[in-house]
């Protein structure tokens, strides 16, 4: 589709790539047929872009962000991350967090979720602190420690998985609408952040339904439609 | 009635001896009943994989399964000719905590599949996006399902604490060695002694509530 800048590897380079509904792909349509869900026969992500994916519902993005973050298996091609086959990375676990549309936030209280997400990086929880206390502050959730997973909002809760993914020092954010839940105040707040994470060097990749939300982040941004990417654009 | 109560309250011996031999019994078979009920219930209910459905179906039959069929099925595996006949467990304590932790099993390994299986499918997306590995997956699992952890033990208690097939057959209902409330509950009437059988039963009801409550109440607040 397009090449990264220069003759450096591109932080993700998919071949071939072709993704499927359902489990192994073994979804069908009425018509007995399985269906990619996005198609693409070379893509390729630089280090520090922002790219927003653009599209209608069904349109692979989805689909794309999960199998950019090994979620999902491709049915047919390879991606790489970095150059390595990104299911054996262990650099991509390390820097990359995928968030959902709706995300999950684990049973317990914010400041559980967050030293949770360091944790899980092998960050010893007196070296978290202060990236637990940055990140909340960034997300304005400075006194939401204690607050347990039940009393968040929609747009709260998106943006306590986003504190999460950036306490456990996630530099490759791979978010599924993320202002989707949120109400004006919430998605300010998200914006500046991932605007604040993108200036020191962040690659972020997120879907969007909303082309102001695009500009006012993106580098570049993918229109998807029916599972290809029919317009790729630079700023 | 006011004997029954007599019977309790003046402290006999041989009723309250009874009564913690059960309670003894039903701790340790619950307890050998957990250690691979949750690991299979774990293994089962966290992923699809060949033959799972046959096996729940199979753990789901045994769960309604009368007690003294599982007694029957114990009985062959303990007896003197049967492959495990060397420990010489038959008509001894070991018997009935056998039988019976053999009879919480597949209310255990069942309860906790049901409970992973309907675990949202982002949980474990989440899980694997922060990095977490296979340890901590596992780990994070069993403490996101507390709740159902929690029912599984109570419903495994109750099973055992309240079944009368196991213990009879494997036990033998010998005084002060194997004679459980319930056994005794079933001597004691069919001999129309109805004094310590009610007596007994009232203490059962009682455990039946408290074992409820307290584990209810250490549950966690969130999960349950």
């Amino acid at each position: 589709m397009s090449a990264a800048a220069g003759n450096r590897v591109p932080l993700f380079r998919a071949e071939g790539l072709e993704l499927r509904y359902g489990r192994n792909g073994r979804d069908r349509n009425d018509a007995g047929q399985r269906v990619a869900a996005f198609a693409a026969e070379r893509l390729e992500i630089g280090e520090g872009e922002v790219v927003a994916l653009l599209g209608p519902n069904g349109s692979g993005k989805t689909s794309l962000l999960k199998a950019l973050n090994g979620l999902i298996r491709p049915a047919a091609g390879r991606i790489l991350f970095q150059g390595e086959e990104l299911r054996a990375s262990r650099a991509l676990r390390r820097r990359s967090v995928y968030l959902h549309q709706s995300p999950y936030i684990l049973a317990g209280s914010v400041s559980y979720n967050l030293y949770y997400g360091a944790g899980a990086r092998g960050i010893a929880r007196r070296e978290a602190a202060a990236g637990v206390a940055e990140a909340l502050s960034l997300l304005g959730l400075a006194g939401y420690e204690r607050r347990g997973h039940r009393e968040l909002s929609g747009g709260e809760a998106q943006r306590v998985a986003l504190a999460r993914a950036l306490a456990a020092g996630a530099d490759v954010l791979l978010l599924d609408e993320p202002t989707a839940s949120a109400d004006a105040a919430s998605a300010a707040l998200v914006l500046a952040a991932l605007r604040a994470r993108a200036a020191a060097g962040a690659t972020i990749v997120f879907s969007s339904h909303d082309p102001a939300l695009a500009a006012a982040l993106a580098t570049r941004t993918l229109v998807l439609e029916a599972g290809a990417v029919v317009a790729d654009r630079r700023e | 009635m006011k004997e029954a109560f007599f019977l309790l309250v003046s402290g006999d011996p041989e009723t309250w001896g009874i009564v913690w031999r059960s309670l003894r019994f039903s701790f340790f078979s619950t307890l050998f009943a957990l250690l691979p009920g949750i690991p299979v219930g774990v293994a089962l209910g966290v992923r699809e994989w060949r033959g799972r459905r046959t096996l729940v179906a199979l753990l789901n039959a045994f769960m309604a399964l009368p007690t003294v069929v599982i007694g029957l099925l114990a009985y062959s595996l303990i007896s003197r000719s049967g492959p495990l006949g060397f420990l010489d467990l038959m008509y001894s304590s070991g018997g009935v905590v056998f039988g019976q932790a053999f009879l919480a099993f597949p209310v255990v390994a069942s309860l906790t599949q049901a409970g992973l299986a309907k675990l949202d499918p982002r949980f474990r997306e989440t899980l694997v996006t922060l990095g977490a590995g296979p340890w901590r997956r596992l780990f994070s699992t069993l403490y996101e399902t507390r709740a159902v952890l929690v029912a599984a033990v109570v419903a495994a208690f109750g099973r055992v604490t309240g079944e009368v097939g196991v213990s009879m057959m494997l036990g033998g209902n010998i005084r002060f060695s194997t004679r459980t409330m319930t056994t005794a509950i079933a001597l004691d009437a069919s001999k129309g002694e109805f004094e310590r059988a009610v007596s007994l039963g009232v203490v059962l009801l009682a455990v039946a509530i408290a074992v409820n409550v307290a584990l209810h109440a250490l549950a966690p607040r969130e999960a349950s």
